[in-house]
């Protein structure tokens, strides 16, 4: 069947990433808005767009039954659940199907399987997936989760089975520490995900966050679209990835790729995915996750490799079979993403809000900005303070890191504290242009990365921007001497 | 003519200040800059010294203070004179540092806090801020309930 029209249950710049493949197929885009993002693009672009109302998210956007009502109600045949959100949601993507639509996304059982952390480690070590050593056993007791944290060797990670964010997370690096770590992951993890079950896992020192980007369609085709190295990372969440990994052999590359193409083809996967491997400096890699959806990230993937990850997803789910073969999948060059946040970097991560003036637009070559705003739209306490994605392709890794940092020099949102800076900072260090990145490069790297002072010629040219802004137009235009324009006096002008 | 401005809350002053509409001089840390404008639309200005360049700059916001951005580096500047000075709490006071939900409360009324303990937690764009005493005290006020909202810069909890 083809897919016709699509509903994206979602909002900002991945709405707009739907949307924009969808219209490139002749496809139409239904989208949803919370009535707080009426004026964002997502809600303004679409062929129709439809109210959630207004209040929690619950009501709104997590809203599974308001949802599918639009979809009924602007007859769709698919649902694209976005990232975030409902898209690991093995309920939504049940209820999508038996109301009769189609779920861009994988079946709710792989939703289902690969959400359990404990589960999905079970279920990969049937088919050999290197696992860290650990321990996801169901015997909780403090002295048991003790006994084996001793076998594994310390320093141990001790998590909560159902967590993410940090939340009931502990680093215990000897045995006097551990009784009371586990307690406090234990309380941490009830209190968080209402489940006091937790891991244990060998900790790695300095590790490296690889992913692996699968597609697979039900045809039996898995296929990867190579990794991306994700290890710069603030609150345990990544604010730049880029492809090709850095400073990883080639071989080490296809084996963890391949590794990756086991798994979605062992579990029988379907669309887009992503395996999420911590790598050791020794060149061991252990399987972390699998994230059963378009990543936040996929962009620099589709950079270096040609392809339009949603239209394949798209293809997959109206039940095609995937056009390419895996040795026409070449990486050419490198693509490095920054995620720009409303944050203050150097006041703790600190969010902001508040009204963008204006938005900044990159000008050189191969570069995308994926941005859910507007001038003059607000950033609100309500969301994720993810305001765009500055996504930027150069022929080598050198050429991408430089372009990354001139543009971010132009995508300005004025009004709105950014990061934009700070990213800055990280690309211009030393380590990471050497390409020695690892999960606390942002800890470790704390003093390089505080802000540098402005330069006496910088203040200069701000307090001059200020004097002229200061300024009104109608002054400035009516100054004896100014120039005039010479097409504002063109009366009675028509263009022909 | 002397000027004064305040960037990022520090003072920076100007000497032989002399603005025209078309162009500006003024000495800082003893060089001499001439700028000549360019044009100017829409939070934009293009500025001339040696070379052209682009300024970009915000609207002024109730303390008088705009964003200016030159060559990707941003900072908050207003003219010296104009900065209101900020409306501080009274002593004790601890204000919320952007709008946002009371989701916790951890402290009681009454109860013994240190500098530095967390007294209630607020959440914002997904995100958990503990707020926390800025003193040895005892809990004396706290404004909100769990689940209420706030704005930015209202008390939260107050320590004496």
């Amino acid at each position: 069947m083809k897919i016709k029209k699509i509903l994206v249950a979602n909002r900002g710049e991945i709405a707009l990433r739907v949307l924009k493949t969808a219209k490139e197929m002749g496809i139409k885009v239904v989208t949803v808005y919370a009535e707080d993002d009426k004026a964002l693009p997502h809600a303004l672009f679409a062929d129709e767009s439809y109210s959630l109302g207004l209040g929690a998210l619950s009501e709104t956007y997590l809203n599974k039954n308001k949802l599918i009502e639009i979809a009924k109600k602007s007859q769709v045949d698919a649902i694209h659940p976005g990232y975030g959100f409902l898209s690991e949601n093995a309920d939504f993507a049940r209820l999508v199907e038996s109301s009769g639509f189609i779920f861009i996304g994988p079946t709710a059982e792989s939703i289902v399987l690969m959400g359990d952390k404990i589960g999905s480690k079970n279920a990969l070590e049937k088919i050999k997936i290197p696992m860290i050593p650990g321990y996801h056993g169901d015997d909780q007791s403090v002295e048991n989760l003790a006994k084996k944290s001793k076998e594994i060797g310390f320093p141990v990670l001790i998590k909560a089975s159902a967590g993410g964010g940090g939340k009931g997370m502990r680093i215990v690096h000897k045995e006097a520490e551990l009784t009371e770590a586990i307690r406090g992951a234990k309380s941490e993890a009830l209190k968080a995900f209402s489940n006091d079950k937790v891991l244990i896992e060998k900790y790695v020192v300095n590790p490296r966050h690889i992913e692996v980007q699968l597609m697979s369609d039900t045809h039996g085709n898995h296929l990867h679209f190579f990794e991306r190295e994700c290890s710069i990372q603030r609150r345990y969440q990544k604010i730049v990835e880029e492809t090709p990994a850095p400073q990883m052999s080639q071989e080490l590359r296809l084996k963890i790729c391949e590794t990756a193409v086991q798994i979605s083809s062992g579990i029988n996967y379907r669309g887009a995915g992503t395996i999420e491997f911590i790598l050791a400096p020794d060149g061991h890699y252990y399987f972390l996750e699998m994230n059963t959806r378009l990543q936040v990230e996929h962009p620099v993937t589709e950079m270096v490799t040609g392809y339009d990850l949603v239209k394949f997803q798209i293809f997959v789910a109206q039940g095609d079979k995937l056009s390419v073969k895996q040795s026409e999948i070449m990486q050419k060059g490198q693509a490095i993403e920054c995620r720009i946040y409303a944050e203050d970097p150097d006041n703790d991560f600190m969010p902001s809000i508040g009204k963008i003036e204006k938005i900044g637009v990159p000008t050189l070559r191969d570069v995308r900005l994926d941005c859910g705003f507007l001038d003059g739209t607000e950033v609100g306490v309500n969301y994720d303070p993810m305001l765009a994605k500055l996504i930027v392709w150069g022929e080598n890794r050198e050429v991408a890191i430089s372009k990354s940092i001139q543009s971010l020099d132009e995508v300005l949102f004025l009004g709105v504290k950014t990061n934009r800076d700070y990213l800055k900072r990280i690309l211009g260090h030393k380590k990471f242009i050497a390409g020695q990145t690892h999960t606390h490069f942002i800890p470790d790297n704390k003093e390089d990365l505080a802000p540098k002072e402005l330069a006496p010629a910088e203040i200069a040219a701000m307090i001059a921007g200020l004097c002229f802004n200061e300024q009104k137009p109608q002054s400035f235009q009516d100054k004896p001497g100014s120039v005039t324009n010479p097409w504002l006096e063109l009366v009675g002008f028509r263009n022909v | 003519m002397e000027k004064k401005f305040i960037l990022n809350g520090t003072d920076i002053v100007v000497k032989d200040f002399k603005q025209s509409a078309q162009s500006l001089t003024f000495n800082y840390e003893g060089k001499t800059y001439c700028f000549d404008l360019v044009t100017k639309e829409d939070h934009v200005v293009i500025l001339d010294d040696s070379q052209k360049f682009k300024a970009t700059v915000g609207s002024a916001n109730k303390d008088g203070e705009s964003i200016v951005m030159v060559k990707g580096r941003e900072a908050k500047i207003s003219y010296a004179g104009q900065r209101i000075k900020k409306h501080k709490t009274h002593a004790g006071g601890l204000t919320s540092p952007m709008p946002g939900k009371i989701f916790k409360i951890l402290k009681e009324l009454g109860s013994e806090v240190k500098k530095g303990e967390p007294i209630l937690i607020l959440e914002a764009m997904k995100m958990e801020h503990s707020i926390c005493s800025d003193k040895d005290g005892k809990v004396k006020k706290i404004s909100y309930k769990v689940g209420e909202l706030v704005q930015s810069g209202v008390t939260l909890a107050e320590v004496e």
